[in-house]
């Protein structure tokens, strides 16, 4: 095929194509369908990355977004509700636990969002909350899409910590191309040099993985003071316990 | 040990990729600026190292800031990586550097993907895709390779691109290469020294590290269709150091048991300990370029005691390939503590 030297309107057009309205449409009605179709992507699980190593097991983020059953102001009122009437459990829980930094609660359009930072083994971290203050899980976790399933929550440990983990998002790693090894990962290919692979296809990939899991944490989180424990703070500063 | 006739070997494949010869000068990162200043180091510093530079006395530094292309083409605003090499000039007239670049991971581990990479990465011509296989790309919802920057007619990115294909520990070096873009100013882009270090503290134990440098006048880059403007970066740095000296922090990432020690392709989790190890200010780019920029030259095993580096095989490779270079160059030899000098 002759290539053509200098640009002309013609290529000026067609590199301008992707930001036109068309394209989009075409792009998420036609091609994202068909290629997920073509080349299915699963989606892969959430949390952090399993790791026996201290910095990855201190500070690990749990992001869970949670639909509410009732979508309307009322439903959102009730779940601010459910959180303020749970206050100081929720500091009491924080306290006795010790190993969160901090959790946030967030309502973001029809979800109820908890955000948290956390030390340990997060089967953990969810038990010892089930215990000190499972009762604000069981009111929160009442006003969610599937939620009855699992409340109340001290009778159902291990089915509330799996349903937890299945709402936890999908924590894209912080370097670009790691995506394509947790992919290669859950399809169980173990393939080293040389292989036959076609990095112009990250895009697509990205694309594809974030459609099977459209909620995700982009990287690991930002630390101004990475690999420290909240025990370990808590002693530096000479706060207790 | 990497045996001269390698380093050679390794000198001359990067010299045979160049677009024409360029005597007298390095033969990558050939557009440079050397720059002074002053390093001083965080109270914490020398809990850490007992290098002499992390005392806490101020010490002099030369830095050579330099685009990474090699030949004598100066294209300031094509996406390319960016070098920072500094030498901590010790009291006893002793130095010791750090050198480093943009680029968060390199793309080879060792010596022979090194030449391998150079086999298949060789410059090849370089062309606007035609508009009809962009939109087969676009319909692929692939990324189309980028269009030529001005004037450019051939580049090695047809070949990485192909090495990467093949080796997935190339993967995120090469992949961050074609997107690292042009910095606003030599001094708004972070730096990392990318190889695994090995630093001993007063109480003797020893820790390994990967060292970065932070802009304290945060990172940018130029917008990407600005590719056109060739010559901004020495006078941007001018002008920004009478005005005002430019810092640096730099950041010293403490490994774990199990991080990648021997191999620079595999970046370190985020969630490393980071400690702050001092500030560098750079206060003045010298008149005499001859000597500060060009003659200057820079050894990533030149270490000062308390900084050792580790079995990175590449590390290794670079200790004589930067000598050797230095000579055909008729580089300024700069003098080796005797212990540091042949250590491996
Ligand atoms: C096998 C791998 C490598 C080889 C063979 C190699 C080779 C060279 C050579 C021959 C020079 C010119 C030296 C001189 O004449 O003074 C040079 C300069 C440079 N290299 Fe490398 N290099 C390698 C890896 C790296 C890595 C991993 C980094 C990242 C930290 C790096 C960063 C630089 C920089 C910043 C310069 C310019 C230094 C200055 O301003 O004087 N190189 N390299």
């Amino acid at each position: 095929m002759p290539i053509p030297s200098d640009e002309g309107w013609i290529d000026r057009f067609v590199d301008r194509l992707p930001e036109t309205r068309l394209f989009k449409l075409v792009a998420s009605w036609i091609l994202v369908p068909l290629w997920a179709r073509l080349t299915p992507v699963k989606p892969l699980p959430g949390g952090p990355h399993p790791s026996f190593q201290h910095g990855d097991n201190v500070q690990c983020m749990m992001n869970l977004i949670m639909p509410l059953k009732d979508k309307s102001p009322v439903g959102r009122a009730l779940a601010a509700l459910a959180i303020a009437q749970n206050k100081e459990a929720i500091f009491a829980g924080l306290n006795n636990v010790g190993t969160v930094h901090f959790a946030r609660f967030v309502i973001v359009g029809d979800n109820i969002c908890m955000f948290s930072v956390y030390d340990g083994d997060f089967t953990n971290y969810i038990r010892d909350f089930i215990a000190t203050i499972g009762s604000v899980f069981n009111a929160v976790v009442e006003l969610v899409e599937g939620g009855e399933e699992v409340i109340p929550c001290e009778d159902n440990v291990e089915a509330f910590i799996q349903w937890v983990h299945e709402r936890d998002l999908y924590q894209v790693p912080d370097t670009a191309t790691d995506f394509l090894r947790d992919q290669e990962a859950l399809n169980g290919d173990r393939a080293v040099s040389p292989v036959n692979d076609d990095l112009t296809l990250l895009p697509r990939k990205l694309v594809l993985q974030l459609r099977a899991n459209p909620n995700v944490s982009l990287g690991s989180g930002y630390r101004a003071y990475p690999g420290f424990s909240v025990a370990q703070v808590r002693k530096h500063l000479g706060v207790g316990w | 040990m990497v045996d001269a006739s390698v380093a050679k070997r390794l000198v001359q494949a990067i010299i045979d990729n160049l677009p024409e010869p360029v005597p007298g000068r390095r033969p990558v990162h050939t557009i440079g600026i050397g720059v002074k200043g002053e390093f001083v180091a965080s109270d914490v510093a020398r809990t850490y190292c007992i290098a002499e530079h992390f005392n806490g006395q101020p010490v002099p530094v030369s830095v050579r800031f330099s685009n990474g292309l090699g030949g004598l083409e100066q294209h300031d605003g094509w996406s390319d990586v960016r070098g920072m090499a500094i030498r901590f000039h010790l009291p006893d007239g002793t130095g010791s550097d750090l050198i480093a670049t943009t680029l968060g991971e390199f793309f080879v581990r060792n010596v022979a993907d090194f030449f391998e990479f150079a086999k298949v990465a060789k410059r090849e011509p370089y062309q606007r895709r035609h508009w009809l296989l962009k939109i087969a790309d676009f319909l692929r919802l692939k990324v189309p390779p980028r269009n030529p920057y001005p004037n450019e007619t051939e580049n090695v990115d047809a070949g990485a691109l192909r090495y990467a294909n093949r080796h997935r520990f190339s993967q995120l070096g090469i992949f961050q290469v074609g997107s690292i873009g042009a910095p606003e100013s030599y001094a708004r882009a972070s730096y990392h020294a990318v190889h695994t270090f090995w630093v001993t503290a007063p109480d003797g134990v020893r820790r390994p590290v990967r060292f970065s440098w932070q802009p304290v006048a945060g990172v940018r880059n130029i917008d990407p269709a600005d590719v056109s403007r060739d010559k901004y970066l020495f006078k941007e740095l001018e002008d920004r150091l009478k005005r005002w000296p430019a810092r640096f922090m730099l950041m010293m990432i403490i490994g774990e048991a199990g991080d990648a020690l021997d191999d620079p392709t595999k970046p370190w989790p985020a969630t490393r300990v980071r400690v702050v190890m001092g500030t560098l200010t750079l206060t003045e780019v010298p008149k005499d370029q001859e000597a500060a920029g060009e003659r200057i030259s820079f050894n990533p095993c030149r270490l000062a005691p308390g900084i050792e580096a580790s079995n990175d095989p590449i590390l290794e490779a670079r200790r004589c390939a930067y000598e050797v270079s230095r000579e055909l160059r008729d580089g300024c030899p700069f003098r080796w503590r005797p212990d540091n000098a042949n250590s491996k």
